[in-house]
């Protein structure tokens, strides 16, 4: 007789698919992201867009001007931009960065997980995020005036359309931007720098050579002047812009999906080292 | 090599600094302990087991795959890192829930595994508590509890009882020994070594990125009978007792630490202890106390380590 010391073998359990797994983390990672300063720009900006929106469809029906350029007003300005440039530091510098500097990246990926499932988990969190705060604001702001009577529902879901478009857009593009930023670094706050710095001196130096070379192909790298040209198109409005406004989506949304496949790169080689 | 990990000549640089150094070792069934001092390459170690890195030469397998990359055989593994990084926003059995719903359990199966596993760790009461607000010890256990939740085959910790309390440990060493008694695999890190003498006789030794020893800890303890032996006594007149000594050959050396004591170096220290009695009864010397200095891992390593050299 021989006596051996017994070996444990995993029973089978039936296990979920990978969506499913994913989703675990996209709702951890939201909900983590559920915290003052996400929830008060998301806040601010539907308060503006709500708010204009609505008293310039209100101001536009009573004095006879376009309704569709009332929709369209928010998309047009700086602000909105900016607000969804705050929303998006808040909320993606650290979707990526917090994990690797307090190396918690670990507990997820010594699991049966893949990096593009992380990847896409994280970018589906800092994108929900980036679609309520772009996106909805300017539906409910439709819904609202139809409600009260200023335009027709054919007219509200148009503007509704119109919404969607430029908000998914950069979405899209903000949220490559968050985690090719928040890949490259361990701490939150130089990715949060880092989002603002590169669009904000992209941006304003784009617009300077443009000022003095009036070369128009420029625009296409001036993300104030991308999404106010989509905007214009959406709402069937004339752009300012010489730019044609359905490639300065392709451009906004390329450049979104190349950021993330950067950071996909630098996850793929990432090795978490300890003290 | 046919272990549950195997490890041929495994190779991690970290920039100029070596983290293995062509480590070979074979882990077994049952609790295999990994021993040595802080910065031997434990952790490198795991995190390598755990895929966290890329060995840059020699081969690593766990449960028969290559350890760097993603895999479905990680559902079979359980890693504790030595990290106390946590998803500190998360209550403890959010955790352990989440990561038992990215190892692919549904909604409730989770829930109810990180249940139990909290339990076997003793948080329950803590379990709707923000893991912020965990001591050390409470981040041990609950990183414990999400180490076995998902019934893993193999079962990774480092440094698990680090920074536990002495009921905690107490309470974890024997879930250990139980996980281990049930047919897990289970590689246990420490450099606090009684604590690996008492959950398992088999070892690995690592220093300096290289496994210098492997196998049965008494196995392991006879290669050192050839390395002088540390035996303190303590005694009523202790140059009598030192003059006595110094006529026997396998004592290499006797120093006088403090009054009253007697330290002896000695190359056999079965003899020693064999003819000790007799000598003090012949002889009619006093002797107080016996205590072998090495008589635990820690001089093991150290005569192993020292040996290399």
């Amino acid at each position: 007789m021989s006596i051996s010391a017994p070996r444990y073998v995993q029973g089978s359990v039936p296990r979920v698919g990978r969506p499913s797994r994913v989703l675990a983390i996209v709702e951890r990672e939201f909900r983590r992201r559920a915290t003052w300063g996400p929830i008060f720009a998301v806040a601010l900006t539907w308060f503006i867009v709500v708010l204009e929106v609505v008293v310039t469809v209100y101001f536009a029906t009573v004095i006879g001007g376009s309704v569709s350029a009332a929709f369209e007003s928010p998309y047009g300005s700086v602000i909105w931009v900016l607000l969804l440039l705050i929303v998006t530091a808040t909320v993606g510098a650290g979707s990526l960065a917090d994990d690797i500097g307090s190396r918690a990246i670990t507990l997820y990926l010594s699991r049966p997980l893949r990096i593009s499932d992380y990847l896409g988990a994280k970018a589906s969190a800092v994108g929900a995020w980036l679609v309520i705060a772009g996106v909805g604001p300017g539906c409910v702001a439709a819904a609202v005036t139809a409600a009260l009577g200023y335009v027709s529902v054919s007219e509200a879901l148009a503007a509704a359309a119109g919404c969607v478009a430029v908000g998914l857009v950069l979405a899209i593009f903000f949220t490559g931007i968050a985690l090719a930023l928040s890949s490259l670094t361990r701490k939150s706050l130089y990715a949060g720098v880092a989002i603002f710095g590169t669009v904000l001196s992209v941006t304003v130096s784009v617009g300077v050579v443009w000022g003095i070379t009036g070369n128009g192909t420029l625009l296409y790298a001036d993300l104030l002047a991308d999404v106010q040209s989509i905007a214009e198109a959406a709402f069937g409005q004339p752009s300012p812009y010489p730019t044609d406004p359905v490639a300065s989506a392709i451009v906004l949304v390329l450049t979104g999906c190349v950021l993330a496949l950067l950071a996909w790169w630098r996850l793929s080689r990432i090795e978490v080292v300890g003290e | 090599m046919t272990g549950v990990v195997d490890a041929e000549t495994v190779t991690k640089r970290y920039g100029e600094v070596l983290g293995l150094n062509g480590f070979s070792a074979t882990f077994g069934a049952g609790i295999t302990g990994l021993v040595g001092p802080n910065g031997a390459g434990k952790s490198t170690l795991f995190r390598l087991l755990a895929g966290q890195l890329k060995p840059d030469a020699g081969r690593l397998t766990l449960l028969g795959h290559p350890s760097w990359g993603p895999g479905e055989f990680r559902r079979r593994v359980g890693y504790c890192p030595e990290s106390p990084a946590l998803f500190d926003w998360m209550t403890g059995n959010d955790f352990v829930t989440t990561l038992l719903r990215v190892d692919g359990f549904s909604r409730s199966e989770a829930a109810e595994r990180s249940a139990r596993a909290v339990a076997e760790v003793d948080l329950t009461q803590d379990g709707n508590r923000r893991l912020r607000v965990y001591s050390k010890g409470m981040r041990q256990r609950v990183k414990i509890a999400q180490c076995i939740a998902h019934d893993p085959e193999l079962i990774l910790l480092d440094e698990p009882l680090n920074g536990v309390d002495p009921v905690g440990r107490a309470s974890l060493s024997a879930l250990m020994r139980r996980l281990g008694s049930a047919g897990r695999q289970i590689i246990v890190s420490s450099h606090v070594l009684y604590e690996v003498e008492r959950l398992t006789d088999q070892i690995v030794m690592i220093a300096n990125g290289q496994a210098i020893a492997q196998g049965d800890l008494h196995r392991i303890r006879d290669l050192i009978d050839s390395h002088p032996h540390v035996i303190d006594l303590e005694s009523a007149d202790p140059r009598a007792l030192g003059r006595a000594l110094g006529a026997w050959d396998h004592v290499v050396s006797i120093e006088f630490p403090e009054p009253g004591r007697l330290r002896v170096l000695t190359r056999s220290p079965d003899t020693f202890y064999a003819a000790l009695p007799e000598l003090v009864l012949t002889e009619g010397l006093s002797v107080r106390a016996v205590r072998s200095a090495d008589d635990n891992l820690d001089a093991v390593f150290r005569y192993l380590a020292e040996g290399r050299r």
